[in-house]
C-alpha cells in the first residue's frame, strides 16, 4: 500500500517539477518564435519566417536611441557598482572592526528594498534637491539597487581565497599594492566579471526604478518597452524582447563560466 | 606582515588605507553612497507624506497628519491593501508548491541534466520581467491567445477562457516571474543536505512519502521561509504585472502608488500610500520570518 503512495507521490513531484520547468522556459521560447512573424499581427505558430520585425527595430530611431541610453546607464551602473562594491566586499570579509555585522547588513539592505520604493524615493529626493528626474539620477539610484549583487558575488569569492597566499607574497617582499594587483586581483577577476555582467543586465532591464526617474529627453529602453507593451501590439515588441533574451543568455554564459550559475541564489 | 610598504610615498593616504584591507575604510565609500542615495531618499519619501507640498517644494512648517488620516479612512485603500495581501500570499504559496519539486528533483540529478535545469531556472532570472510579462500577455491574451488556441484545438474547451484581465492572469504572471527567487535558495539547501537522516528514517521503516514530509521538508524550513519572505515582498510591491496582466481597471496598493505619483501627480498621497506599502510589507515579511524561525525551533525541540 505505502509503496503505491510512494510511487504516486514521486510521480506527482516529478510532474510538478516538469510543469514548473515548462512554465519557466515556455514564455521566452514563445516570444522568440513569434518574433519571426512575417505579417503585421502576432500568431502562433507564426505564419512564416521573416526578419522583418528585427529590421523594423533597427530602423526605429526612437527605439535605437533608447537602447543607447540604456546601454550607457547600464555601463555606468556596472562601473559604480564595482568601484563601491569591491572595496566594500574586502572590508566585509577581511576587515576586523566593531559594528561589522551592522555594516554588512546595511551593504546588503537594498536587496530588501522593493525597486518601486527606491524609484519613488529617488524621484522625491531628486525633485527636492532640484536635480530633477534624469538619467543621471536613474543611474545613481539603480546603483543602489545593484550594489548588493556586487558585494555578494565578490564576498563569496573572497571568502574562498587562501589568505596564506597574500602572506607568502608579503614574505617574498611584495608590497600591499603589488600583492593586491598580482596575487589577489587575478584570483577575484572571475567574480568581478560576473558581478559586472550581472549588474549590467539588471540595470539594463530594470523597469521598476526607471519608470519613476526616467528623463523626458532620452527614455531608457525598459520605459519605452513598457509603453509599447501597454498601448501597442506589433510583433516588433517580440523582436526587441527576443534580442533582450539573447543578451541575457550572453550574461548567463559569462556567469556560468566565471562563478557558476548556482552562485546567484546565495 | 610588514606595514612598511604602506608608508611608501606616492600613494595618497586614503588610497593606502583602502588598500590596507583590514579595517573599516574600504566599505566607507559604499556606505556613504547608500546613505546619500538610499537612506536620505527614503527619508524624503517618508517626510513627503507628512507635509504640504506645492510644486515639488515643501511649504515651511507644514507638518500634518491629514494625508495619512485621509488614506486610513479611505475604504479604497483598505480594499487595495487586502488585494495586495492575498495576491502576494497566494503567489508565494504557489511559487513554493512549484519550486520545491524542482529543487528536490535537481538534487537527484547528475551531469548534463543538472546543467539544463539550472539554465532553465537562471535564464528567466536574467530576462527582463517586462519581457516575461509581455510573453504572458501574448500567451493568455483574449480569443487569439496562444493558450486558448491550443486548448480549443485539442478539444479541451469549446469557448475560449477569459484569463487575461483577471486575478488569474496576475497570479500566473507573478508566480512565473518570481519562481527563480524561490528555487535558488531551496536548490542550495536540498542539494547539500545530509542524506543520512533520510536513510535513517527509511531504515526505521518509514515510507518515502513519510520521510519526505517528516524529515526532508522540516530540514529545509529555514530556506522555505527565506524564499517565502522574499517572494512575498517582491509580489506585494510589484506593480508591473497587475498593470499589464490585470488590465486597466485592476489595481493593487502598489499600482495605486505608481498612479498617484506618476499619472495623477498627487505626491502627498503617493508618499503616504508608499509609506503604508513599505511598512505593511516589512511587517508581513517580519511575520513570515518570525513564524519560520518559530517553526524551525519547534522542529528541533520535537526532534
Amino acid at each position: 500500500m505505502s509503496v503505491w503512495i510512494d510511487r504516486i507521490g514521486y510521480a506527482l513531484l516529478v510532474a510538478l517539477c516538469a510543469f514548473a520547468l515548462l512554465l519557466l522556459v515556455a514564455p521566452s521560447v514563445i516570444v522568440i518564435v513569434i518574433s519571426f512573424e512575417p505579417r503585421a499581427f502576432i500568431s502562433f505558430p507564426p505564419s512564416g519566417f521573416s526578419l522583418r520585425w528585427y529590421r523594423s527595430v533597427f530602423e526605429n530611431r526612437q527605439l535605437m536611441d533608447s537602447v543607447w541610453v540604456s546601454l550607457g546607464i547600464a555601463s555606468g551602473v556596472a562601473v559604480i557598482g564595482l568601484l563601491l562594491g569591491v572595496p566594500a566586499a574586502f572590508a566585509s570579509v577581511r576587515g576586523r572592526f566593531p559594528g561589522k555585522a551592522g555594516v554588512n547588513a546595511l551593504l546588503l539592505s537594498p536587496q530588501m528594498m522593493p525597486g518601486m520604493v527606491i524609484g519613488i524615493a529617488s524621484l522625491f529626493f531628486g525633485a527636492y534637491f532640484a536635480f530633477r528626474a534624469s538619467n543621471a539620477m536613474l543611474m545613481l539610484s539603480l546603483s543602489v539597487f545593484c550594489l548588493p549583487f556586487v558585494v555578494r558575488i565578490v564576498m563569496a569569492r573572497l571568502a574562498g581565497l587562501d589568505p596564506l597566499l597574500d602572506e607568502a607574497s608579503a614574505n617574498l617582499g611584495a608590497g600591499k599594492f603589488e600583492t593586491f594587483v598580482r596575487v589577489t586581483l587575478p584570483q577575484i577577476a572571475p567574480a568581478l566579471l560576473a558581478a559586472a555582467a550581472f549588474t549590467f543586465i539588471e540595470a539594463f532591464d530594470n523597469v521598476t526604478v526607471a519608470l519613476f526617474t526616467w528623463d523626458v529627453r532620452g527614455r531608457p529602453l525598459p520605459v519605452e518597452l513598457y509603453y509599447l507593451v501597454q498601448y501597442d501590439n506589433t510583433p516588433a515588441i517580440a523582436a526587441i524582447s527576443a534580442l533582450e533574451i539573447g543578451l541575457s543568455f550572453l550574461v548567463m554564459i559569462i556567469v556560468a563560466r566565471t562563478v557558476g550559475l548556482a552562485r546567484l541564489g546565495r | 606582515m610588514t606595514a612598511d610598504a604602506l608608508r611608501r610615498p606616492g600613494l595618497p593616504r586614503l588610497l593606502r588605507r583602502i588598500l590596507h584591507g583590514r579595517g573599516f575604510w574600504p566599505a566607507a565609500p559604499a556606505l556613504a553612497y547608500l546613505i546619500v542615495f538610499m537612506v536620505l531618499p527614503i527619508g524624503t519619501l517618508l517626510l513627503f507624506g507628512f507635509v504640504t507640498i506645492e510644486r515639488g517644494r515643501i511649504v515651511g512648517d507644514s507638518f500634518t497628519l491629514a494625508h495619512l488620516d485621509k488614506a486610513l479612512h479611505d475604504t479604497l485603500v483598505w480594499r487595495l491593501l487586502w488585494r495586495s495581501l492575498w495576491v502576494a500570499t497566494a503567489s508565494s504559496l504557489l511559487t513554493l508548491l512549484l519550486a520545491y519539486p524542482v529543487a528536490y528533483v535537481f538534487a537527484e540529478l547528475r551531469g548534463i541534466w543538472r546543467m539544463l535545469v539550472l539554465i532553465a531556472v537562471v535564464s528567466p532570472l536574467l530576462t527582463s520581467a517586462l519581457v516575461r510579462a509581455y510573453a504572458w500577455l501574448v500567451i493568455l491574451g483574449g480569443r487569439r491567445g496562444i493558450l486558448n488556441q491550443a486548448l480549443v484545438s485539442i478539444g479541451l474547451i469549446e469557448e475560449p477562457l477569459r484569463i487575461l484581465n483577471t486575478d488569474w492572469a496576475v497570479l500566473i504572471g507573478m508566480t512565473q516571474i518570481h519562481l527563480p527567487f524561490m528555487i535558488l535558495p531551496l536548490l542550495a539547501v536540498l542539494d547539500e543536505r545530509d542524506r543520512r537522516l533520510e536513510e535513517a528514517s527509511a531504515n526505521l521503516g518509514a515510507s518515502h512519502t513519510e520521510t519526505f514530509f517528516r524529515v526532508t521538508i522540516p530540514m529545509s524550513v529555514p530556506a522555505i521561509f527565506a524564499g517565502l519572505a522574499l517572494v512575498f515582498a517582491v509580489s506585494y510591491t510589484n506593480f508591473i504585472v497587475p498593470q499589464l496582466l490585470g488590465g486597466g481597471n485592476y489595481s493593487t496598493l502598489a499600482v495605486q502608488v505608481y498612479e498617484q505619483t506618476i499619472v495623477v501627480l498627487d505626491w502627498s498621497r503617493g508618499a503616504v500610500l508608499a509609506t503604508i506599502l513599505l511598512s505593511t510589507c516589512f511587517a508581513f515579511v517580519l511575520a513570515i520570518v518570525a513564524f519560520g524561525s518559530w517553526l524551525a525551533r519547534w522542529n528541533e525541540v520535537a526532534r
